[in-house]
């Protein structure tokens, strides 16, 4: 899965990425201390697929997402969206890139200006991102704002006027606006009402459908995720430890973080919930400015040995591209 | 059964608005037994958590009300009881946790403290027996390290430590009944596992009674004997969960479990369509109007929906629905 198809490369590429942030400590001559937020983080995403990240939080999903998307600074690694160097670029480059990669958030409630009216919002990006002029502006938002499911005379509104999954569709039309290669939706539904969460989950696959959109999908409900995604990349600490195809995943997890994580979910189907004894892993992830020598989630492992201890696994092929960052498995 | 431990009959809540007097909570019914748990599960805005408010004496002050009926605890009507008994009983009796545990905590005073206080004011404990008691429920919640994590501050404690310090002073007075309102969805999932583990084991211990209040159906197959599905402020469907989960009646139940991607125990290729509840639950100016509330959201709306409000049915079994339509789904 991480060959290449015959098409080309893919879309999205991402190769041992890696952002820290400086903490300050130990005065003025202490010496400079990193949290490393990510760490060498490898994935690829074809075109008109989507590629879900999932883990507790903490684990450095968006900031991945957010270096992707050049929103905070990598500090080593390398992108690449549609054969284009994303790191290290400026200026128009740069908005060519910005252009190419969109952003749909989290809350709905937070992420649009309160004093713009729902259709300046969506004109927002064609503005500053692209030359299109203001009647073609004009039609590409009437058109957005069909396919969200928005009626015209809504886009008069501002957003306090518009229920959350209405909001939500909104930053959604924000985000197809420059037509963009790319679209990170990171926790796109979990603001919303169960019921909401429906409609924009739909919203989300039909327009995939209908303009062949690739996305890089941040969830921590994993129900959501085996639902929308095609593979999925577990992130534990910063760190990918499970990257394979949906399929393997949820049938065929070999990760223990993977395993205990999915026998957590609560489940309304019985049979899952007999069959599924829960593996519970106890305590917290360990302090992130401490990092252990070995594996990092060897502590709440159930079956670490001292080679976990010890040193850190690698992310390699078990087998048909699944890939697992454990020494237990193989 | 003997008597019911709550008894909740007929309860009508009015909230003061800026327009009108509303029922916010309308004709509601329903019992819990010793030891048993009940959820209560919704949309928001549907009238979970003002149904914990009320049991607990806590309707916001000179706007919110009880209009009519009784909640009888113990054989004590709690809504004609004087504020000094319901202080009593709060925190003795019946205690509530909350869904934020970040903010549900007092940040200047230490865990052990605020865990004594509880202790103190109801039990009348001393400064040293409430302070070792405080070292032991921490314990109990599985505190590592209780000893020492007892005079902690809050900021010093992960999400799920701190609800789990949220148990451990609702739980100081062995109360009958634990309220758990939204109990973990601020939490990461294999967090969400310990507690519900932890809240099952003690309810197994010290034959306390759960309410528990959330809009996961998972949570509730796991958690729950029996659940309450709101509408709109009244009762759309009560019954035994697993029944309610095999063969919901009311088209509200329906649309609910079906809206979820539930995770699945084997995955398959294809991926169907998740059902969509159009709209949103109606704003508190619909509320008791005589006829069906769902009726503008319901796929299998007729005349009679609109017209008058549905009474409620109760099968032999005590799975009642309010619904014209709820005997033609079985």
């Amino acid at each position: 899965m991480t060959q290449d198809s015959p098409q080309g490369a893919p879309l999205l590429q991402v190769e041992n990425l890696g952002v820290r942030f400086a903490i300050k400590r130990g005065g003025l001559f202490g010496e400079k201390r990193y949290l490393y937020a990510v760490d060498d983080v490898s994935f690829s995403l074809k075109r008109g697929e989507t590629l879900a990240i999932v883990g507790e939080s903490g684990s450095g999903k968006t900031t991945t997402a957010l270096a992707i998307a050049r929103l905070v600074d990598a500090y080593t690694g390398r992108v690449r969206v549609a054969e284009q160097d994303v790191l290290g670029i400026e200026g128009e480059d740069l908005r060519q890139i910005r252009r190419k990669v969109q952003f749909i958030f989290q809350d709905p409630y937070s992420s649009l200006n309160p004093r713009q009216r729902a259709e300046d919002i969506v004109r927002e990006p064609l503005q500053s991102l692209t030359e299109t002029s203001s009647e073609d502006q004009q039609k590409i938002i009437d058109r957005l704002f069909a396919s969200v499911g928005l009626r015209p005379e809504q886009k008069r509104l501002f957003p306090h006027q518009f229920s959350g999954g209405q909001r939500q569709r909104i930053g959604i039309a924000r985000a197809l606006a420059t037509q963009p290669e790319l679209i990170i939706c990171d926790e796109p539904v979990s603001a919303l009402d169960v019921a909401v969460q429906a409609q924009i989950l739909n919203l989300l696959r039909d327009l995939q459908a209908e303009f062949g959109l690739t996305y890089l999908f941040i969830s921590h409900d994993l129900g959501v995720v085996q639902h929308m995604c095609d593979s999925i990349a577990v992130m534990y600490m910063g760190r990918v430890v499970e990257y394979t195809d949906r399929r393997s995943l949820f049938n065929d997890p070999k990760h223990p973080y993977t395993t205990a994580l999915l026998s957590a979910v609560p489940s309304i189907d019985k049979k899952r919930r007999a069959e599924m004894k829960r593996i519970s892993i106890h305590g917290d992830p360990p302090d992130p400015l401490a990092p252990q020598k070995g594996c990092h989630f060897a502590n709440r492992c159930p079956m670490a040995t001292d080679t976990c201890q010890q040193s850190q696994p690698a992310l390699t092929d078990k087998g048909n591209g699944h890939m697992v960052a454990c020494h237990l498995v193989t | 059964m003997s008597d019911p431990l709550l008894k909740v009959q007929n309860l009508r809540i009015e909230l003061t608005t800026r327009d009108d007097v509303v029922p916010v909570i309308d004709d509601l019914s329903f019992e819990l037994a010793a030891q048993e748990s009940i959820s209560f599960v919704g949309e928001s805005g549907c009238g979970k958590s003002m149904t914990a408010l009320a049991i607990m004496g806590l309707l916001p002050e000179k706007i919110g009300r009880v209009a009519s009926g009784s909640i009888i605890f113990d054989g004590e009507d709690l809504t004609q009881a004087s504020e000094d008994r319901l202080r009593e009983i709060r925190g003795n009796d019946i205690s509530m946790i909350f869904q934020e545990p970040m903010t549900s905590l007092n940040p200047v005073y230490t865990v052990g403290e605020q865990i004594a206080e509880v202790l103190r004011a109801h039990q009348g404990l001393g400064q040293q027996a409430a302070w070792t008691m405080a070292e032991e429920l921490l314990d109990a919640v599985r505190i590592p390290n209780a000893k020492r994590r007892v005079s902690d501050y809050p900021f010093q404690m992960s999400g799920g430590q701190r609800q789990r310090v949220m148990i451990a002073m609702a739980l100081a007075c062995k109360p009958k009944i634990l309220i758990a309102d939204e109990p973990t969805t601020a939490l990461d999932v294999t967090v969400q596992a310990q507690i519900f583990d932890l809240l099952n084991d003690l309810r197994r211990q010290t034959g306390t009674s759960i309410i528990m209040i959330t809009h996961d159906m998972g949570a509730v197959a796991e958690m729950s004997e029996r659940m309450i599905v709101m509408y709109a402020g009244r009762g759309a469907e009560i019954g035994g969960v697993d029944e309610i989960i095999e063969k919901p009646l009311h088209p509200y139940t329906q649309g609910l479990i079906a809206c979820v991607p539930h995770i699945l125990a084997t995955v398959s290729a294809e991926r169907e369509r998740l059902l969509e509840v159009p709209g949103i639950v109606p704003s508190l100016r619909e509320f008791g109007k005589d006829q069906c509330l769902f009726a503008s959201r319901c796929p299998v709306r007729t005349d009679i929906c609109l017209q008058k409000r549905p009474p409620i049915e109760t099968d032999p079994s005590g799975h009642s629905v309010a619904c014209w339509h709820g005997k033609d789904a079985s």
